[in-house]
């Protein structure tokens, strides 16, 4: 049965987490559980991306993250939002905005 | 950097990974469960959901960059199968080691000696000021001389320099309370340390009112090392007072740490202002107004200026200056020819950012000369490696073959080689590195004066272990690469199909290795044959006099505060005394000692039926009477000195001169040389009015290389500069400096004994730099010939190895053992036989680079070359007999059942 889920568009992984991120700070299972309601089912986030992305973000500078008592009591590892991430989502969501913006533009002149 | 960091702690960063996986399997599977899915349903498809070896990878991929992780892998894995062949790893190891230890000792002194760039501000601003054509001034001290006068003149000339410097080395008798020992001195104008951007560790440095007029400035700064040494590096050296040569001085200052003069070879334990050039050089007379040349310039260059730039634009003012100069007083009445060369000099500037030093000058070229030779055992060592990789290659066919079945690239299995050869050369690397600092010690010992302890150190610094590790890295390239290549190439189903131990052979790349081994060990077998002729040479020829049971040492009254004829009348004394010790069975003095690489040089007028001027420098020298009897030098015509010529200063006598066979042979040719008159100089106003009274033979004066034409004169003709004694003895040696110590400490307690050695010790001194040549392309081209031979009989054991089988059934057929050998050994001389034919060449074109080290052999002497082909073929020969020997032997039995 084919899904009616699209895979996410590359290199927007990145842009979702530090959204997510940006509210509160979240483990992975939270964030995962977290993509899948925002997008509402619409997006499919392949589960396992979602890790090599956070260390990604994480070298990078853009979270920093450390252990901390769970909503379960178990111990999980937190994600949270860098000064520099938060810089990096301001830029990332502003040239998302211009893109689909351009994008929007393409199609209109294309079905007037 | 991050990555490096992240591989060392690795294990943390995983076991952070595995609580967080785990975290998030526990969740979702606790949620399936809660959503009513059964636990191990949910288990199933959170795993498929995950994936998490891919996870894993994938964020391990994060950490390390794939690329780095494979690489450590190999890494891993190079060390691992090093450690399972340690006869292999052992082997290449000490071959690569003993390249990079030599290769980084010699370049520590290359980098010492000529490279160093002076610790001072902006070194790269610095010149050297020279006079290019005839100076027409007489003077004392190496090379580059100029006068005080030229360096205060172009001090003036600010447009093209941010400051101008003269300095001159010096000895002079130091007395801080015990007695007086002669110290390395640095006689600086009043510019030198601001010029050069030094600044004080303690106190002040000397400065330009120091330097304002003679005897302005009776002041010191020490040394760094001197103060530790000699004073313990106490804080309150502040206005001390020494004596330098007898005269009183205030230690104003104490330099940095770093500083140790300009001169490499010559390192100062304290500096004087010239202003005290009086003090600091007894019977030197008005030298800062005089043209007298005997001080190096230095100066500095504004920034944006080109030294060229800066020369040419100089000349104008010198043209002037040149003329102005000739009013000065003590320009000398000269030919209008020489006036011509005179006025046609210009002053040349030469970049010196490592400043000035005869010791770079001779020692540059036998230096580089050695680091070449390095270079080339290095490059045997790698190519034995590269070899010694591709032996190992085939015998590591099947598996590298079984690995490129399962799918690993070709370049992954050549990065595997390339690991193993960088993980090696590295290794070498540091086993080199550390006997680098024994090898530059006993390189230094090498070295001519005694410059060994205090001017270059056998320490590692990080230049030099930067150069070392850059060293390593290449020779892991270079030798990992010819069998990387070779592992990328060649079929992949034939290698498989071969047998274990005879897969992929690497023969034609080896045999190519093995002749490159043979043409560059011959090159350096010629070259130590060439460096140890020259010393053996040299040694049996002698300096011309009979060396045995002659001890020599000097006096320098004039450094301890005696006036000109006090001086001669101490060393009268001493002399007196000497003649009748006990141990003394001859003795003589000269005024400058012999074999010490000096001497006093300068135009002879000579007047026959005509008069003429020596067309090159004479070497002079004045000697007592018995000088020649003691060393032995034959009297060939006339007399020798007696009494009534040496007589002491201002006393009238009778002039006369005796001179050398080569003398005679080059102006005085079929005439009788007695009674020819000649006279010191060569102006027009010098009258040609002392006769030869003798001829002796020739012996040397500089050193032992140098013929020349010599002449004598009666020592204390106006002489009072010190003298060196020469002392014909019977016993040992030791018992004779104990007498000749007690002696002089007799006539003066104070007065220091210079250089007392034996002259067998001193001609081995002279013959310091040969020796280093001799001993170390010595060792070389032994180290060299016993890598190729390795080589070669490592190639040639594998052919046969791998031929075996052939030769098996050729014997079986009929051949005979010694065919058998033929056969082998016919691969073996076509490598030697190509491998000498690269070799010659190379050799004919090298040679002029180390003509000018050689003595009485030419670079391609003939004999010499073939001596030493032919050695080298008799090794190879050898070399490749063993396994030829072993082929003849093959049972064909054996052979065929090793199918």
């Amino acid at each position: 049965m084919p899904s009616p889920r699209f895979p996410i568009p590359q290199g927007t992984l990145d842009m979702l987490i530090l959204q997510i991120l940006s509210l509160e700070p979240a483990h992975g299972y939270g964030i995962a559980q977290r993509l899948e309601q925002i997008s509402r089912s619409v997006v499919q986030v392949h589960q396992g991306s979602l890790y090599p992305a956070l260390h990604r973000l994480q070298q990078k500078g853009w979270l920093r993250a450390e252990w901390k008592q769970s909503e379960t009591g178990r111990e999980a590892k937190f994600y949270s939002l860098t000064h520099a991430g938060r810089r990096q989502l301001a830029v990332e969501k502003n040239s998302w905005a211009r893109l689909s913006g351009a994008v929007k533009l393409i199609f209109e002149e294309g079905s007037r | 950097m991050m990555q490096l960091l992240n591989w060392l702690r690795r294990g943390s960063l995983e076991r952070g990974l595995d609580r967080e996986l785990q975290y998030h399997l526990d969740r979702r599977v606790a949620d399936l469960s809660a959503s009513g899915i059964p636990e191990p349903e949910a288990r199933r498809r959170v795993a498929a959901e995950l994936g998490l070896a891919l996870v894993r990878e994938e964020v391990r991929d994060v950490w390390l960059t794939r690329w780095f992780r494979d690489f450590l892998y190999d890494l891993r894995f190079s060390a691992r199968s090093f450690l399972r062949s340690p006869g292999f790893t052992a082997a290449t190891l000490l071959s690569l080691a003993l390249g990079i230890g030599a290769t980084t000792a010699i370049y520590s002194l290359v980098d010492q000696v000529i490279l160093h760039a002076l610790p001072i501000r902006d070194p790269a601003r610095l010149v050297l000021v020279d006079w290019n054509g005839d100076q027409v001034a007489g003077g004392f001290g190496s090379w580059n001389l100029m006068s005080y006068p030229m360096c205060r003149d172009l001090q003036q000339q600010t447009r093209f320099f941010d400051g101008v410097l003269c300095r001159a080395e010096t000895d002079v008798n130091l007395a801080a309370g015990g007695d007086p020992k002669p110290v390395a001195a640095e006689i600086v104008s009043g510019s030198y340390f601001s010029v050069l951007g030094i600044g004080p560790a303690l106190g002040r440095v000397i400065e330009e009112p120091d330097d304002a007029a003679p005897g302005a400035g009776p002041v010191v700064v020490l040394s760094n090392d001197f103060w530790q040494a000699e004073f313990g590096g106490v804080a309150d050296i502040i206005g001390r007072k020494l004596l330098i040569n007898q005269h009183p001085m205030t230690i104003v200052g104490v330099a940095p740490a770093a500083f140790h003069g300009v001169d490499v070879g010559a390192v100062p334990a304290l500096w004087i202002p010239a202003s005290m050039y009086a003090e600091a050089l007894p019977g030197a007379e008005d030298l800062l107004r005089r043209p007298t040349i005997w001080m190096q310039i230095l100066a500095r260059l504004p920034p944006g200026l080109a030294a060229a730039q800066a020369q040419a634009g100089l000349q104008p003012w010198f043209k002037a200056w040149l003329r102005d100069n000739m009013l000065r007083p003590g320009f000398p009445i000269i030919s209008g020819e020489r006036r011509r060369d005179y006025l046609a000099s210009t002053v040349e500037l030469t970049p010196a950012p490592q400043g000035h030093s005869p010791l770079r000058r001779s020692l540059s070229q036998p230096l580089w000369l050695l680091f070449a030779a390095t270079g080339v055992l290095l490059g045997l060592a790698c190519l034995n490696v590269a070899g010694l990789f591709l032996a190992r290659g085939s015998a590591r066919g099947r598996e590298i073959g079984t690995r490129l079945a399962l799918g690993a690239s070709r370049g992954r299995i050549g990065r595997q080689l390339i690991a193993d050869s960088l993980l090696l050369a590295l290794a070498g690397g540091v086993l080199g590195a550390a006997v680098a600092p024994l090898a530059i010690r006993a390189l230094i010992a090498f070295l001519p004066h005694d410059l060994a302890s205090s001017a270059l150190s056998g320490t590692l610094s990080l230049r030099l272990l930067i150069f070392a590790f850059f060293t390593s890295l290449a020779a892991g390239l270079l030798s990992g690469l010819a069998p990387a290549l070779h592992a990328s190439d060649g079929s992949l189903v034939s290698s498989l199909r071969e047998r274990a131990g005879t897969g992929f052979g690497g023969v034609r790349l080896r045999k190519c290795i093995v002749t490159l081994q043979v043409a560059f060990s011959l090159m350096l077998v010629i070259g130590a044959a060439l460096f140890v002729r020259t010393l053996t040479g040299l040694l049996a020829k002698g300096p011309g006099f009979d060396t045995s049971s002659l001890v020599s040492f000097s006096l320098a009254p004039r450094k301890n505060g005696y006036s000109a004829v006090d001086s001669v009348r101490l060393i009268d004394r001493v002399h007196d005394a000497v003649r009748v010790l006990p141990v003394t069975r001859g003795s003589g003095i000269a005024r400058n000692g012999l074999l010490t690489g000096g001497a006093w040089n300068g135009g002879i007028t000579i007047q026959t039926d005509r008069r003429f001027t020596t067309d090159r420098l004479v070497n002079l020298n004045a000697v007592s009477p018995g000088f020649f009897a003691t060393l032995n030098v034959r009297l060939l015509a006339g007399r020798d000195f007696d009494q009534r010529d040496s007589r002491p200063a201002g006393e009238p006598g009778r002039p006369c001169a005796i001179v050398n066979e080569a003398f005679v042979k080059r102006y005085l040719t079929g005439r009788d040389p007695l009674g020819v008159r000649v006279g010191l100089g060569s102006g027009p106003d010098v009258k040609p009015d002392i006769p030869i009274v003798g001829v002796v033979t020739d012996f040397n004066y500089r050193g032992l290389r140098e013929e020349s034409e010599q002449a004598f004169f009666p020592i204390f003709d106006n002489d009072d500069s010190g003298a060196t004694f020469y002392v014909k003895i019977r016993g040992t040696p030791e018992q004779a400096f104990q007498a000749i110590r007690g002696l002089v400490r007799n006539s003066d307690p104070q007065l220091p004994i210079l250089g007392l050695r034996t002259v067998e010790e001193q001609v081995t001194r002279s013959l310091n730099t040969e020796r280093m040549l001799a001993a170390l392309s010595g060792s070389f081209g032994a180290l060299a010939l016993l890598l190729s031979l390795i080589g070669l009989y490592g190639v040639m054991s594998f052919v046969v190895t791998r031929r075996t089988r052939e030769i098996g059934i050729r014997l079986a057929l009929g051949a005979t053992g010694a065919s058998a050998i033929r056969l082998v050994l016919r691969d073996a001389v076509a490598m030697i036989a190509v491998g000498i034919a690269i070799a010659l060449p190379c050799v004919a074109a090298l040679g002029k680079l180390v003509q000018s080290q050689l003595f009485g052999v030419t670079a391609t002497d003939p004999a010499t070359v073939a001596s030493a082909a032919l050695v080298l073929a008799a090794g190879a020969l050898a070399a490749a007999f063993i396994p030829a020997w072993r082929a003849s032997n093959v049972s064909p039995t054996d052979a065929l059942r090793l199918e």
